[in-house]
């Protein structure tokens, strides 16, 4: 990355943003060169941005796996210590079924949550490229251009209504 | 002609943004300094009731609970035959509580019910809150509370085998999962949030801001991973919200008593718990727009008449509940149960039964058809104060009147609760009083989600009639 520099364009609203990502592909950068920040959720489509890739749907599967076992576990205990009683099951069905569910959705639940943390690194205190009025509405669109490309790129942004556009320098949030 | 029109046609679209705040839109900035500007204006009166209330928690709440553990369970009024007083009744009422949160913010979401969007997070407030005072009644009721830890079940030297196929392991399961699962739902879409007032505050409150914020920037990736989470939490929330109410029941229901042993238990609590959780809410947010600086911008009579015509609904099927289990039990003919229900009726606490049902369903259908009343915040906060009682009294005709007939006479007594009253007032004002300070930090509007739903509402001409139209934007 050292012979490319961040640059943070701040637009004021989606449709210039959207814009903005267009003239930047056709300045030669990819996809992966870019990333939007916003103070609410944009769809990638809404950008003509690629789809973003989230684990959180799997780790949540696998959550859900992992409480179920655990409920296996339980539900199969007694046979660790077998206490006969008069007429009823070792293992009774719907009881298990009860045990079995809630510990499933609580496996699923707690790993959907550790997936959004997982997923995005979170929690995360280094100094970040950020500016505050993106969560006054303001979009940005924080991109990698080449170095002594910088003046070009800027004018771009400007042109397609950048309110500013400026060197992203990592700071603390 | 054409001008008059014209001004017809605007003064309509101007009366449909008054009225819809999903049309009248300010710009996100303004907007996040009314919601923090209402956190942090806070004037005498909000210390004094707080004051007042932490007084009341100390006394009536850690106070009272010190006594009893100092004093042994004896100092309450639970006793043969009803070993189950007010604590249990605090308990379901305070689960009840708390599905209100999850049925506003899980359940509407889910069918894009864009009403929803400014009070979600006030009503899963509700919900934490709620399940602590639940918590909290459970150990009261324990009574050596210090011993709570014998009822973990893990295999030990005092031969306590663990069940877990016992329904009070449900309950244990249960009430955690919903516990943990709605404080997850909770922090999760106020992330955006907790972002927004760490940029626009300072000092002490900054740092915990940043803290809780996580390092939140709002990039594609993080916004993609947060909505993926919360739709997997607003559909798989909604059946553990069921689950606890009905394990409620069952704790009830899966005994042989007269009154108790009824199979439509589950969803009768569960019906009786979102009556009494909407209740709540409105009551909250009614206070909360009354009290709070700039909230009424946010929370306006739609909000009101929305929830209210949910209430109205919630009403009648909880009397459909009512009277079919009600009916089922009348015509099975056991002697018991229908000493039991003439004892509801015409016992010396008959007029809890009657009263039970005058504000539970009489009340809300008198008010609640019509627009009007069920627009007007102190109308609404009446009804569902008088909705919280009448679900109060249903718990408490539950519990320790229904536990009075038994089948054995000769045990009969009527329960007499005793500690357990400034027990109960000092988990009310405790709930209050969380509540209250968590709106001097928490943003009590979820800012992110006003403005996407103000985005996807416009007004659209359909011939002569101009309309509000919602695009689809997920």
């Amino acid at each position: 990355m050292a012979d490319t520099v961040s640059l943070l364009a701040v637009f004021p609203d989606l449709e210039p943003a959207a814009n903005a990502i267009d003239k930047l592909r056709s300045l030669g950068l990819s996809d992966g060169q870019m990333n939007v920040i916003s103070g609410i959720p944009i769809t990638e489509a809404m950008l003509g941005r690629p789809r973003q890739w989230t684990n959180v749907p799997r780790l949540a599967l696998g959550g859900a796996a992992g409480g179920f076992l655990v409920g296996l576990f339980l539900i199969f205990t007694p046979i660790l210590y077998f206490v006969p009683v008069g007429g009823q099951p070792q293992i009774p069905g719907p009881p298990s079924v009860v045990v079995l569910f809630e510990l499933t959705m609580l496996g699923l639940l707690i790993s959907t949550f550790l997936g959004v943390f997982l997923d995005s690194t979170f929690p995360s205190y280094r100094p970040m490229e950020y500016v505050p009025e993106i969560s006054d509405g303001k979009i940005a669109v924080l991109f990698h251009c080449p170095q002594g490309k910088q003046e070009k790129f800027t004018k771009a942004m400007h042109a397609l209504g950048a309110e500013k556009v400026e060197v992203a320098e990592a700071q603390q949030l | 002609m054409a001008e008059m029109t014209a001004n017809l046609e605007r003064s309509h679209e101007e009366h449909l943004r008054e009225q819809h705040l999903m049309l009248d839109p300010k710009p996100r900035g303004e907007m996040n300094a009314m919601v923090m500007e209402a956190m942090h204006t806070t004037s005498w009166k909000f210390w004094v009731v707080a004051v007042i209330l932490g007084a009341i928690v100390l006394v009536g709440l850690f106070g009272s609970w010190g006594y009893m553990i100092a004093e042994g369970l004896g100092v309450a009024g639970v006793n043969r035959p009803s070993y189950w007083g007010i604590f249990l009744v605090n308990t379901v009422f305070w689960i009840g509580i708390s599905h209100a949160g999850t049925f506003i913010s899980a359940i509407l979401r889910v069918f894009k019910a864009e009403f929803r969007r400014p009070f979600t997070r006030a009503a899963e407030l509700m919900t934490t809150f709620g399940l602590v005072q639940a918590g909290f009644s459970i150990f009261m009721h324990m009574g050596r509370v210090w011993l709570a830890y014998w009822l973990f079940p893990y295999p030990n030297q005092r031969q306590l085998w663990p069940n877990f196929h016992s329904p009070l392991s449900w309950d244990l399961l249960a009430i955690t999962t919903y516990l943990l699962a709605s404080t997850m739902y909770l922090f999760l879409p106020l992330i955006p949030d907790l972002a927004m007032a760490r940029d626009r505050s300072e000092g002490w409150r900054k740092n915990i801001y940043k803290v809780l914020a996580l390092g939140f920037r709002g990039t594609e990736g993080e916004w993609t991973h947060l909505r993926n989470a919360m739709n997997i939490f607003a559909f798989a929330i909604i059946p553990v919200m069921f689950s606890v109410h009905t394990i409620v029941s069952w704790d009830f229901a899966a005994a042989t008593r007269p009154g108790w042993n009824s199979t439509i238990f589950g969803p009768y609590f569960v019906v009786g718990a979102l009556h009494s959780g909407m209740g709540a809410v409105i009551m909250v947010l009614a206070v909360v727009r009354g009290t709070m600086k700039n909230m009424k911008y946010f929370i306006r009579p739609e909000h009101f008449d929305a929830i209210g015509k949910l209430m109205l609904i919630i009403s009648m099927t909880w009397a459909y509940f009512f009277f079919n289990d009600y009916i089922v039990q009348w015509y099975g003919g056991d002697k018991w149960t229908k000493t039991l229900l003439h004892w509801h009726e015409a016992g010396p606490l008959g007029w809890m039964w009657f009263l039970m049902l005058i504000v539970n369903v009489a009340i809300p259908w008198l008010v609640l058809w019509n627009k009007k009343w069920r627009s007007t915040p102190w109308i609404v906060f009446v009804v569902g104060l008088l909705i919280n009682v009448g679900m109060y009294i249903e718990r408490y005709i539950i519990v320790p009147i229904s536990l009075t007939i038994n089948r054995q006479p000769f045990t009969w007594r009527l329960y007499q609760p005793g500690i357990e009253i400034p027990l109960s007032i000092g988990t009310l004002a405790f709930f209050i009083l969380l509540y209250m300070l968590a709106s001097k930090f928490v943003p009590l509007v979820p800012v992110w989600e006003v403005e996407e739903g103000q985005m996807a509402h416009s007004v659209k001409k359909f011939g002569r009639e101009t309309v509000v139209t919602v695009s689809e934007l997920e």
